[in-house]
């Protein structure tokens, strides 16, 4: 165990386990670094209270998620899965929100082929002022997913 | 299974270990360290599972299978001892995962899929038939490889016409789910059997006595594998290809001709897996002239890879020289039946290899081909 780093020890500790009674649905959330994390931060800087439903991902860039990582998080479990980036323009490596936005639009295609309806799939646009925003995304997608329902994985 | 059962299982104790295997082995001709043979001989000395990466990039063409003396079933050992390997090496996906993740998202329960989008209004389909049209992963390839291809959902559409040119107007379902092929060759065994499960009971429900596929993997899944877990199935599974190649023989089907010379890649499920070779070429033969490849009918050469794992510049230099070779005939078109071979070779021409001199040889799939020499009106 003392092998595991740090932060993933860390991760154990803060997250509750995914069950039942921790409170469908899960939710996925991939944040960039450099815009909807900070925001993530702001939002718990300024206790802006949001729904508990959330597993955030820090990724380097939204243009880091690839279409793999979101379905995986669907077959694993997620009910929903948000894809948190830069400002079109605002992005620290110029584009890749660009590329972000690409994939999304092909995996809304896939996932409605595949009978998963495509708005479990979010992508918006958070920057690092936008704490408020961050809450009021969350708390909207997570009252959406409850109304659509279960995804009933691997039943 | 223990690794020497699964030898007794396939007739692998007759193997003399003379090579011929290895010597039409694509895979060991692609590089790597793969050879049936040494396989069976690792086994054979051991009693263990060889511990080689090099076992993912088996395509399960059969051609080792084909071409033994003996009737040693190689690609099924090496299907038996994939879920073994799969612990300790899973194989490389390729395309990110998400063909595989797609099939696993399909084998959810709860999921109700809705493929139809594609169904134009000129296609005539029935839901009260008799005859169901099995679509597969096509439409979800149309998605995925869109920016190789731009027409892989005419192989549906086109199936359609050629159906309704017979006079069947097919029933398409709207929850089928992936047929589980490339589970069951990968060695997930879980997922085939979720996957198979769903669909026979799919089929069942919609009442038709015969279910009609155009993808060469989605026909030897349903007819071979699917009895091996639901048992005998209620309906007859029929392959497209072979169903319009009679129909032509008969005189049931009028392809107009149109006098350009072809060439034939034979799908490996299609030819080694199901024995279907002579229908396709009937089909192309009477509307336009075929020309036969070197290595072609029993002896067709791979399309290089399968399930969407372990490619590599190595397996596209290996569809660049079938390609090359499909050239060398003096066809202006290479015509395939599977819809995975075609995206293969599709992509292998727009890679841009150095040294190499890329192919600009037409690739196209037979049932879009047939379809567009119907008689219009």
């Amino acid at each position: 165990m003392d092998s595991e780093p740090l932060a993933q020890k860390l991760d154990q500790v803060q997250q509750p386990p995914l069950t039942e009674e921790a409170g469908q649905p899960n939710i996925v959330a991939f944040c960039c670094n450099w815009c909807a994390y900070a925001g993530a931060d702001l939002a718990g800087v300024n206790r802006r209270q949001y729904a508990p439903n959330l597993r955030i991902i820090r990724v380097m860039c939204s243009g880091r998620v690839t279409p793999g990582m979101i379905l995986q998080a669907f077959v694993s479990g997620a009910e929903g899965v948000m894809v948190l980036g830069c400002h079109p323009g605002d992005c620290h490596y110029r584009v890749g929100n660009k590329y972000a936005e690409q994939r999304v639009q092909q995996l809304h295609e896939l996932l409605e082929l595949a009978g998963v309806d495509p708005s479990r799939l979010l992508l918006q646009w958070i920057s690092a002022a936008e704490g408020e925003l961050f809450g009021r995304t969350v708390d909207s997608f997570v009252a959406h997913i409850r109304k659509l329902g279960r995804l009933e994985a691997g039943k | 299974m223990r690794p020497d059962e699964i030898l007794d299982l396939h007739s692998a104790r007759k193997c003399v270990e003379c090579g011929r295997c290895t010597y039409a082995c694509p895979a060991a001709q692609i590089g790597g360290d793969f050879s049936p043979r040494s396989i069976i001989e690792h086994i054979e000395n051991t009693g263990e599972v060889p511990r080689n990466k090099d076992l993912w990039l088996c395509m399960t063409c059969m051609q080792c299978t084909e071409i033994c003396q003996f009737g040693v079933g190689f690609h099924e050992v090496v299907r038996e001892i994939r879920p073994e390997l799969s612990k300790v090496l899973p194989p490389e996906e390729n395309h990110g995962g998400v063909p595989e993740l797609m099939e696993r998202l399909s084998a959810m329960r709860g999921i109700r899929p809705n493929k139809q989008q594609w169904i134009l209004e000129d296609l005539r389909v029935d839901d009260s038939s008799d005859t169901m049209l099995f679509v597969g992963c096509t439409p979800y390839y149309d998605v995925i490889f869109r920016y190789l291809r731009q027409d892989l959902l005419e192989i549906p559409r086109s199936s359609v016409r050629l159906l309704n040119a017979m006079g069947i107007e097919p029933k398409v379902l709207a929850d089928e789910r992936c047929c589980g092929h490339d589970a069951y060759w990968l060695g997930d065994a879980e997922l085939f059997e979720k996957l198979a499960r769903l669909n026979v009971e799919a089929i069942e429900k919609a009442k038709v006595s015969q279910v009609v596929a155009f993808c060469p993997e989605c026909y030897t899944t349903l007819k071979y594998r699917y009895p091996e877990v639901v048992g005998k199935l209620g309906f007859e599974v029929r392959s497209l290809t072979q169903m319009i190649g009679e129909a032509v023989d008969e005189g049931g089907l009028w392809l107009d001709p149109s006098g350009e010379d072809l060439t034939y890649h034979d799908p490996c499920r299609l030819g080694r897996h199901a024995g279907i070779y002579s229908e396709p070429r009937k089909v192309l033969s009477s509307f336009a002239n075929l020309k036969e490849m070197p290595r072609s009918a029993q002896l067709g050469a791979c399309c290089g890879n399968s399930s969407w794992v372990n490619c590599s510049p190595m397996t596209r230099l290996w569809q660049l020289g079938r390609l090359r070779e499909a050239a060398e005939t003096g066809a202006s078109k290479m015509i395939t039946a599977c819809p995975k071979c075609l995206i293969h070779f599709t992509c292998a021409q727009s890679e841009n290899i150095q040294l190499i001199e890329r192919s600009k040889m037409p690739v196209t799939d037979l049932h879009v081909l047939a379809a567009s020499r119907l008689k219009k009106g």
